[in-house]
């Protein structure tokens, strides 16, 4: 919703620290208490009441309405993030400091985040390499949960549901603080159905899927997610203790899994719940330490954190090519472990100027099983280091400058069939797939900033460089992508990739008016691409990775306008451009190029009752005509939605009541980002949901 | 900034032209075409695989793959379905998979290629996939069901 996105705006009036709530959006002054070192970036800072207002079937997708951030939808229940287009592993999530370590790379795996143990996010549009290292070149959803309980005990809960998908859930949370001492613990439960699209059949090639009652088939899910934090916070010191464990299951649109189309013997209109092949399960664990000590001069954090990731798709065995039927559905399996401490420390040079500086270790153990390869396993150990300094000059020109060096070694282990392949010769034999490989890749990263400000004004300027390092897959890959249906062939020379990025920021605001514009331009000198080519490799089209030079440029843009005290409109669009201009596919865009879109919203806030708040919104998406084998142009679209939020209060317990309806008109639609999008499954038909809040 | 993203837009529009946007085709070659959808082959026989090509900027390879459909998973791109033997598991199904070229520059092209049927294989019904490419990388996809007795 564009209320949402008005939020960025506010950064210039803001004093340091403080926090503006307009339309259930809470931006925060991009001042230097909330992201020292990135002072000068574009961010915003999303509450958690609006996450409750726009809880949407994943975090990602209740993301989805601020300006720049996507959510590439896999069905009801999933979604991966991207910034301003760019989403694997071209940008980060964090929790609590650390960064989130799943299958990125993946086409169809989802982000593994409970939304509800979410309190607040905030979200860095542009590059944040110094902080993050490799991957941040898009930017960066920080996520916390480390509120703290105000109250010896304390309790909440959230009863939700939605109508597209007969999603049913249910989310509580109890905390408590005894003197310094506190606890949290929530506990997420839901389960939904295969999702109701507004057409009766799926044409792919010429192959028409006929659909029961409107349903994808096979989409159903659930979700079960538990998370507990325990902490002491002191005057000086403060620590917490985070476990999360979160788990999913949902199961692949039955007909096309990938780009082939298939049927099979199982009954899956049986019922709409039942979780049949294909279908995937992840499990995510995370035990995470923050410590914290400061001073008046000085700030030091630790942070150590222990993930595991273990992910299974599974789908019915068939023979391809030579390789025979296996015995059993377990497709893939990917088993990663990941151990990450930080260390930062931040200090105060004089009443204008703050050092900060730090250091990053990670190791990450990567092993995978099944019958279908595509990555290899691999070990990857890296080390960063960072230094970044803010200047303040007078009281409106802030200037920063930041310096960064990793170091990275990934060792992939050679993979060979287990089935054998006839050879040239006449002769049979294991095929090898990846080869033992080590690689070291190092990167400086540096960025320089300012941000000023004066009167209702505010402009800030970013230029900096960012990086990733090459993930196994796209250096050792050999093999059939079976839920792609073609052959992807890594490149083991591959470089580092690096990124240029300039942005600005403009900002005005008055009692009236609040308007804000983000232009930006990002330049790849070898943009690590997957380039589809004319070849076969046993009878599927080859992909080979390649690097490219690519040049991206694009604009967000926000106003909103208090029409009269109780009534305001917001209106705000993105627009991004991609092109790849050299390598193979030189003069084409980048895969799943964002359509241009822009959102009209009014807002209407009532005091009776309790108070609360209705908004009619539109969302119109632009046609993208920007595409690369093998997509397809997707039309553009503008759906309806309305949405209505109510508080009251009823002895000791506070209630707030969210009922939102999405896509009003049950238009038919593509998403060119979503998964789906490549076999013609249109989004999801009208959905109502309803989120009950209750405060104890 | 927003004076240079313009100008940005207004010039790369102007490469569109070079763009190749469209998936070459598989069509019918006359009388000759072959395999048909349901049609009937005998071991031992040959297959005269017989179908036309085509494309708007340059060819690029194809690939034929034949495998069985024992299994009755029947991902055909054929409207007609058609008739099937009785679900069965393959003991020595026939697997063939064979990519050609085209030659360059070519964006029309009838391939032909005779394709023995083993004598020992076993008989039933199989999927015959034509797959094509071009040169820009897009691919057309045609499935024929065929039936080997």
């Amino acid at each position: 919703m564009l209320h949402t996105i008005l939020a960025a705006t506010l950064l210039a009036v803001a004093e340091p620290d403080s926090v503006i709530n307009l339309s259930g959006v809470t931006v925060s002054g991009k001042a230097r208490h909330d992201y020292q070192t990135q002072s000068s970036q574009s961010g915003i800072r999303v509450s958690h009441d609006y996450l409750r207002e726009n809880l949407s079937g994943s975090l990602m997708q209740t993301l989805e309405h601020v300006p720049g951030v996507r959510a590439m939808k896999i069905g009801s229940g999933q979604s991966k993030p991207a910034i301003r287009g760019l989403g694997f592993n071209r940008m980060v999530v964090a929790e609590n400091g650390i960064k989130h370590e799943g299958q990125q790379w993946g086409d169809d795996h989802g982000l593994e985040i409970d939304q509800f143990a979410i309190d607040r996010i905030d979200i860095v549009k542009g590059p944040a390499a110094i902080l993050y290292g490799s991957d941040a070149i898009g930017g960066v959803i920080d996520l916390y949960s480390n509120n703290i309980p105000m109250a010896a005990v304390e309790a909440s809960a959230n009863l939700f549901c939605r109508s597209n998908n007969d999603l049913i859930g249910l989310a509580a949370k109890v905390g408590g603080r005894h003197g310094n001492w506190f606890y949290k613990a929530n506990v997420t439960a839901s389960q939904y159905a295969d999702y109701k699209v507004p057409t009766d059949s799926i044409q792919y090639y010429s192959y028409y899927i006929k659909l029961d009652n409107r349903r994808l088939r096979n989409t159903a899910g659930r979700e079960r997610d538990l998370s507990a934090a325990l902490g002491y916070n002191g005057y000086n010191l403060n620590s917490t203790l985070h476990l999360t464990s979160t788990y999913s299951k949902s199961g692949f649109f039955a007909n096309a899994h990938g780009l082939e189309v298939r049927l099979s013997d199982i009954d899956y209109d049986a019922s709409v719940r039942d979780i049949d092949l294909p279908r995937q399960s992840v499990e995510h664990l995370k035990i995470l330490s923050n410590t914290n000590w400061h001073n008046e001069t000085l700030s030091v954090k630790a942070d150590l954190a222990y993930q595991r990731n273990l992910r299974e798709e599974l789908s019915e065995p068939v023979s391809h090519g030579y390789m025979p039927k296996p015995d059993n559905p377990l497709e893939r399996r990917f088993e990663k472990s990941t151990f990450t401490a930080n260390a930062n420390l931040r200090l105060a040079l004089g009443e204008h100027n703050e050092l900060k500086t730090g250091a990053t270790l990670e190791h990450q153990h990567n092993r995978r099983s099944g019958w279908g390869f595509i990555i290899p396993d691999f070990d990857t150990r890296s080390f960063g280091a960072f230094v970044f300094d803010c200047y303040t000059v007078g009281s409106a020109l802030k200037l920063n400058a930041g310096l960064r060096y990793d170091v990275a070694r990934t060792t992939t282990e050679c993979y060979t069939d287990w089935y054998t392949t006839p050879t040239a010769d006449g002769g049979r034999e294991y095929k090898q797939r990846a080869e033992n490989l080590r690689r070291k890749f190092d990167s400086f990263t540096w960025s320089v900033g300012m941000c000023y400000s004066t009167g209702s004004w505010v402009a800030k300027a970013n230029f900096g460089k960012s990086f990733r390092t090459p993930i196994p897959k796209e250096l050792s890959a050999d093999g059939i992508n079976y839920h792609i249906f073609r052959y992807e062939r890594g490149n083991a020379a591959l470089k580092p990739e690096e990124s240029y990025q300039a942005d600005c920021s403009f900002s005005f605001e008055n009692d009236v008016i609040s308007w804000q514009t983000d232009p930006y331009v990002n330049y790849f000198p070898n943009y690590i691409y997957l380039c589809p080519t004319p070849d076969y490799v046993e009878g599927l089209q080859l992909y080979r990775y390649t690097q490219s030079e690519v040049l991206r440029y694009g604009i967000e843009t926000q106003a909103n306008y208090k029409i009269h005290s109780s009534l305001s409109l917001d209106v705000g669009g993105e627009y991004l451009f991609a092109r790849q201009l050299s390598g193979e596919k030189k003069g084409y865009t980048l895969p799943f190029s964002t359509p241009w879109s822009a959102n009209v919203g009014l807002k209407y806030t009532f005091e009776a009752i309790g108070g609360g708040h209705i908004v009619l919104n539109t969302n119109i998406v632009g046609k993208q005509s920007e595409i690369v084998p093998p997509e397809k142009p997707t039309d553009g679209h503008c759906t309806l939605n309305l949405a209505l939020n109510k508080h009251f209060e009823t002895g000791i317990c506070k209630f707030n009541l969210s009922v939102k309806a999405d896509n009003l008109l049950n238009k038919r639609y593509f998403d060119h980002t979503s998964f789906y999008r490549l076999i013609n499954v249109p989004e999801a038909g009208r959905n109502f949901s309803v989120v009950l809040e209750v405060n104890l | 900034m927003m004076v240079l993203l313009l100008a940005l837009s207004a010039c790369s529009n102007t490469d569109d032209s070079e763009k190749d946007l469209d998936m070459p085709q598989i069509a019918d070659a006359g009388a000759a075409t072959a395999p048909l959808n349901c049609q009937t082959f005998h071991t031992g026989e040959t297959i005269s695989f017989r179908y036309l090509f085509t494309d708007n900027v340059e060819l690029g390879n194809y690939n034929i793959e034949i495998h069985n459909n024992f299994d009755h998973h029947t991902h055909s791109t054929s409207a007609e379905e058609c008739e099937a033997e009785p679900v069965k598991a393959p003991h020595n199904p026939w697997v063939f998979n064979q990519s050609y070229c085209i030659p360059p520059k070519s964006i029309s092209y009838t391939a032909e290629n005779e394709i023995l049927i083993p004598d020992d294989i076993d008989t039933g019904d199989y999927h015959f996939m034509i797959r094509l490419t071009d040169q820009a990388g897009w691919q057309q996809i045609k499935s024929v069901a065929i039936r080997i007795e």
